[in-house]
């Protein structure tokens, strides 16, 4: 079946652009689209063709510095076609001489984000981008360094240069600017904000981030898998165990390597654990966030069993360390299988009081309803992806439409809401969680004994294949490419929050000041994941 | 009068000056107390709020070097306004010590000049944030104050004067104050509750606890301040608390407190008891009230001070049809 699928559409694309194609072939559930170097322009239109035809959605864009072998740069544009459970990569090669491509994103906004990071860490300019500015690069970055080719040496040290943020001015009578950040009162990451206010309402908010790039792609480069493992584990903190799921996947697609089943159950328990924690402290602090502190403290309560429970069964709060190359790295006794059923009710129990509690709260609800909208428009059109599309009505989960580990033979909902408000935001985390333990009972009654982990014996050289996850927040792409020792020469880390960044500004239109953190909150993006 | 009453009057004036001043730090404590247990944690010592004005007491002051005079200034203004107010109400016993140089209305302003100080200051600096605050209690004042002023004068009026120790006179006296308990007192009461929420910038209008600046109102004007700048105006924040919980403890539940009259020892000691009595309870109540309610969206804490507004405008309004006095009310 899956097979016919990817015959059609590969005999659909040959069809429409046939003379543009130097080359269409599959692998896994990935079509690979390479089109000629001459006909540069057709990459927009194959782009699009493939966006509104099959209703895919933009998953992420990169490039490759491919100048030693094949004396070119490359481009990636990755597409999911849910309903078939198919990825499209439709790739494109630039010249070294010219360091420029027709904008997609002049076609298709969901890829300016992408399109900006490419022009900043590979010089490649694309033609027609609707808002080139810098997105990666702070303004003291030196505009002539780029940071992902491969003649940029790591240790380089980089002279930095005098330069000022481009914000847009909004002016007017009573139009005032507030800066926020990078450095917030808060413990948590840092990022600057720029809002033009008249009075309270907030006019125009823009976003500075990147103060936390640590050069995690580039830094993969050359390195083992074994090695680049650990790094994936610390893309952002609180998704630890989603990347590195991803990053093993794509690793394990690559070898062509089926891991055991023990170890694929085992792995989605920890999937859904990482997820329950998450969503739990994210209803925690959107409830503090509107100062309701019981609910608040409530909320952080139950996280903080389920995190106890993470450590009892693995040694890792965060579940760090446990994902390896071919499955896991710790068994579970079956003795443990009651204690975690028990603490997964107990708080399902204690969640249910606690969300009838916040939803029986005038006070509470009159701060959520409303407040910080993103409509099914927008999201569709700047490409949200996970909690905050499915609060806005986009119905798209990974686990659902892409299945992989076991997902396939494990029944659940995926809760989608239209009002895209704080209030959906919170529902869906509070829906997940539910969800969650309902997927975890079924793991744990279909889990048998077996082993944990295959071995790996070896990564081939010069392949390609991307691994993928539902994390907490939304899907996870990963993508390696090896080079001739089958060591990585390119990783590309795609998250979830550098997706949900643009939605922040739409979603705050509108909202007061003093609503903006709780807008936020209710996103809580990662910036250590979106600065990679 | 005569001079010994007088002498013990200005002993007893001062006890409660000094009391003001230290037990204003252990009700916030305490308020922080009550909500720790009802979030299930253990929460900071009661001691708490006096170590960190001690520690602040002694760190360094750090100044802007864009602010002017004012900025210096208004912890000291902020401070000796909200003390002097100490001396212009009622606490365990209804002598006045500064009754002679103001009343209720003396109150009021005073209170608005500091808050005038407090919002220059926030302003003074030119962080954004300040501003942010001081923009959002000026106009939260204008609602505030109108609101207080009528809530304290339809008890006023019931008593027949402005002067609070008359008014806790009135009220205390064992054989006429029942009458002049009115059902209007009951609409006064709830109405300075909410002004009591707002002016000490407790949950549903402003959150001592929040670290989010965007969402400061009070927080936001201070934030430049640190080492004894800070302390006196958070030591100045926890004598506001007190005092308008001694307002609605001393104008609507003035039984027990000692007459200035003849003031004997038994009567100021037992007329100490119940004022703390008074206070734990009250305390305990705004402590209930932050717990089991969200914080306002800010374009709708004007709504929950016009309610204030309201009832104490119906207050006034039942005090004139209903006359003063639950026996006229129930005739």
């Amino acid at each position: 079946m899956v097979v016919s699928q990817t015959d059609a559409v590969m005999a659909e694309l040959r069809h429409q652009f046939g003379g543009h194609i130097a080359e269409l072939k599959a692998q896994h559930n990935e079509i690979y689209c390479d089109l000629n170097a001459q006909n540069l322009d057709w990459l927009p239109k194959v782009c699009t063709y493939v966006h509104l035809h099959w209703h895919a959605s933009f998953v992420c864009a990169w490039a490759t510095d491919e100048r030693e072998q094949f004396k070119t740069f490359r481009l990636n544009y990755i597409f999911s076609i849910d309903a078939q459970d198919l990825f499209v990569i439709v790739r494109a090669p630039v010249s070294p001489e010219q360091h420029q491509f027709a904008s997609v994103a002049a076609h298709m906004i969901s890829a300016n984000w992408a399109e900006r990071e490419i022009h900043d860490t590979f010089g490649l300019k694309p033609l027609g981008h609707p808002n080139l500015k810098r997105l990666w690069a702070q303004p003291d970055w030196p505009p002539n360094a780029f940071a992902m080719r491969k003649d940029f040496s790591l240790q380089s040290h980089v002279p930095r240069v005098e330069g000022v943020f481009e914000f847009r001015q909004v002016e007017g009578e009573g139009v005032f600017e507030i800066p926020v950040g990078p450095v917030h009162a808060g413990i948590i990451e840092p990022g600057h904000f720029r809002f033009s206010v008249a009075g309270e309402p907030i006019i125009n908010l823009q976003i500075q981030l990147y103060y936390t790039h640590k050069g995690t792609e580039k830094l993969c480069e050359g390195l083992s898998a074994e090695k680049a493992l650990h790094v994936s584990e610390r893309i952002s903190g609180d998704s630890t165990f989603a990347h590195s799921t991803a990053f093993c996947h794509a690793i394990e697609r690559l070898a062509g390597v089926e891991i055991p089943g023990r170890a694929q159950f085992l792995r989605m328990l920890f999937l859904e654990l990482e997820r329950i924690y998450n969503h739990l402290s994210d209803i925690g602090m959107i409830v503090n966030d509107v100062s309701f502190l019981v609910g608040y403290a409530h909320a952080m309560r139950l996280r903080e069993d389920v995190m106890k429970l993470n450590e009892k069964l693995t040694g890792s709060r965060l579940l760090r360390g446990l994902n390896t190359l071919g499955g896991v790295r710790r068994d579970l006794p079956e003795t443990v299988y009651s204690e975690v059923r028990d603490t997964l009710q107990n708080v399902r129990r204690e969640l249910e009081e606690l969300a009838e509690l916040l939803w029986s709260s005038a006070s509470v609800m009159d701060r959520l309803e409303t407040t910080g909208v993103l409509t099914e428009k927008t999201t569709k059109d700047i490409g949200i992806v996970g909690i905050a599309a499915r609060a806005s009505g986009l119905d798209r989960d990974c686990r659902r439409d892409h299945p992989h580990l076991r997902y396939r033979q494990i029944d659940f909902k995926v809760p989608v809401y239209t009002t895209g408000d704080v209030y959906a935001r919170t529902r869906v985390r509070v829906d997940e969680v539910f969800e969650s333990i309902l997927i975890i009972d079924q793991i744990l009654s279909q889990i048998s004994a077996g082993p944990i982990r295959v071995l790996i014996e070896k990564i081939p050289a010069n392949a390609h294949a991307l691994g993928y996850t539902e994390g907490w927040r939304g899907p996870i792409v990963q993508t390696i490419q090896t080079d001739n020792e089958g060591k990585i020469f390119r990783y590309k880390i795609d998250e979830p929050s550098f997706h949900n960044w643009p939605a922040l500004i739409f979603a705050v239109q509108g909202n007061i000041v003093p609503d903006f953190p709780l807008i936020n909150k209710s996103f809580n993006l990662s910036y250590s994941g979106n600065d990679r | 009068m005569d001079l010994k009453i007088l002498g013990m009057n200005v002993l007893v004036a001062l006890s409660q000056l000094v009391l003001f001043l230290l037990v204003a730090p252990l009700v916030t404590g305490w308020a922080r107390r009550v909500k720790a247990f009802m979030q299930n944690r253990r929460g900071p010592s009661l001691w708490q709020p006096y170590f960190n004005l001690t520690k602040q007491l002694r760190k360094e002051v750090v100044v802007s070097e864009n602010t002017s005079w004012i900025f210096r200034f208004t912890p000291y203004i902020v401070f000796t306004a909200t003390l002097a107010i100490g001396l212009l109400i009622p606490i365990y016993t209804s002598f006045v010590p500064l009754g002679f140089i103001g009343d209720v209305i003396a109150i009021i302003y005073l209170l608005a000049l500091a808050r005038f100080f407090m919002a220059l200051a926030g302003l003074d600096a030119a962080s954004a944030f300040g501003g942010l605050g001081s923009s959002r209690e000026m106009s939260l004042a204008a609602i505030i104050e109108p609101a207080m002023i009528l809530a304290i004068f339809t008890v006023a009026v019931t008593a027949g004067s402005t002067s609070l120790s008359t008014i806790a006179e009135k009220m205390s006296d064992k054989l006429n104050g029942w009458d002049l308990l009115a059902p209007s007192h009951l609409f006064a009461f709830i109405g300075l509750f909410i002004v009591a929420l707002a002016e000490t910038g407790r949950i549903p209008v402003d959150n001592p606890a929040t670290h989010l600046e965007l969402t400061m109102i009070h927080e936001a004007m201070i934030l430049e301040y640190s080492g004894r700048y800070l302390a006196l105006i958070e030591w100045a924040a926890s004598m506001k608390l007190l005092l308008f919980l001694t307002l609605l403890a001393n104008i609507f539940f003035p039984w027990g407190i000692a007459a200035s009259e003849q003031p004997t020892f038994d009567g100021v000691a037992l007329g100490l008891g119940i004022y703390l009595l008074k206070i734990l309870i009250l305390t305990t109540l705004v402590a209930f009230v932050e717990c089991t309610t969200a914080k306002l969206r800010l374009f709708r804490v004007p709504d929950l001070l016009t309610v204030s507004f309201v009832l104490s405008l119906i207050a006034l309004v039942l005090y004139f049809i209903l006359g003063g006095g639950a026996s006229h009310a129930l005739l």
